[in-house]
């Protein structure tokens, strides 16, 4: 057994140590958020935060998480809205949504290392996140709204 | 009663560690060949395999000039190209300044997952320190670099074979150069690797031309 803590609880799961966590979360722990999108970390839709930072869940398999702590987006603010996904419902930034969970993971960790980004910080931090849909105008104006919210003005 | 038991745990600790760095030690200084043991001609001859691991895309790579942007050359591919996803490692070299290599590049002891997977290594993934290029260099200038304690972190002959297995017992970069789920490897083993090192320095790290 592997124990792990996912949004401040604890569980153990019986996987083995090479099994990604994407895969423990959402098929052993029934955590749906981070999607499966490429499997080889080019697309950033299963983004989940370890100790804090923001990693492709689809790469950190369960033997180097163990005993680490993960975030999923159900639990970036703490029992309330955090300010980027405040924003990003004020802006009505999702089309069909699939990737959205690892934009705003993305987009909260962009904003602890540059707290006012340029467009140009955007696009630096955001281009490892894809969106079909083309929602990129909608994430810039989203964090934008979010940095002012946060302090960053 | 308990301070002593703390006292005997701390001293049986410390004598581990001094243990455990003398095995280092003993293991390490295994590598190196006596001084002058080795031909200045065939010390060449082991810089040319040298020349062969340390340009190769998996090692030249990541070891770029001071605008910090990583190549990739993918599976099945000769032809270099920069990173995807406007990747740059900063000033750091971690990338921390803007989207950390380790967001991608899990820390990780276990093997690589097959390609276009990204690497992995047991130590965080970075770039080489910005005064270690090897990127677009030729062997000659690499070979300058590689014997100035200046540039390659103040390290004698002894102290690059001791970097080599250093980085080995942390699962690091260097060894994984041959394990890279299906890319292209450079030349040999990272063990004929250690050894041409071991011998480029025995015969007192010849440069060509």
């Amino acid at each position: 057994m592997l124990e792990l803590t996912v949004n401040g609880t604890r569980h153990q799961v019986d996987v083995v140590p090479e099994m990604p966590l994407l895969w423990v979360l959402r098929d052993e722990l029934g955590i749906t958020s981070p999607k499966y999108g490429c499997g080889i970390a080019q697309c950033g839709a299963c983004t989940v935060q370890i100790d804090g930072a923001a990693v492709r869940s689809c790469q950190a398999r369960m033997a180097d998480v163990a005993g680490k702590a993960i975030t999923t987006i159900e639990a970036v603010g703490n029992g309330k809205l955090h300010p980027v996904q405040e924003a990003w419902i004020e802006h009505q930034v999702p089309q069909c949504g699939y990737c959205q969970t690892g934009q705003m993971i993305q987009a909260i960790s962009l904003l602890k290392a540059i707290p006012k980004p340029t467009d140009e910080d955007i696009n630096e931090v955001m281009s490892g996140n894809l969106c079909r849909c083309g929602t990129y105008e909608r994430i810039r104006v989203a964090i934008h709204a979010a940095a002012a919210k946060m302090g960053g003005k | 009663m308990r301070k002593m038991t703390l006292i005997a745990l701390t001293l049986a600790g410390s004598s581990i560690v001094a243990l455990t760095g003398f095995v280092l030690a003993k293991d390490e200084s295994k590598d190196a060949l006596p001084p002058g043991s080795i031909s200045r001609a065939e010390g060449l001859q082991a810089w040319k395999r040298i020349e062969a691991v340390v340009t190769h895309p998996r090692c030249a790579n990541c070891h770029v000039d001071a605008k910090a942007v990583p190549i990739w050359t993918p599976a099945g591919e000769s032809k270099s190209r920069v990173h995807g996803m406007n990747i740059h490692g900063g000033k750091s070299r971690t990338g921390v300044e803007t989207v950390p290599c380790t967001t991608c590049h899990v820390t990780s002891t276990l093997p690589n997952p097959p390609a276009p997977a990204p690497l992995h290594a047991g130590i965080d993934w970075q770039l080489a320190p910005v005064e270690f290029i090897w990127f677009g260099k030729s062997g000659a200038e690499i070979c300058a670099q590689l014997k100035d304690p200046k540039r390659n972190g103040g390290r004698d002959a002894a102290g690059l074979l001791q970097h080599l297995r250093h980085d080995a017992s942390l699962s690091g970069f260097i060894p994984r150069a041959w394990e890279a789920g299906g890319r292209s490897t450079p030349p040999g083993t990272f063990e004929d690797h250690v050894k041409d090192m071991a011998r480029w320095g025995a015969a007192g790290q010849p440069c060509p031309g």
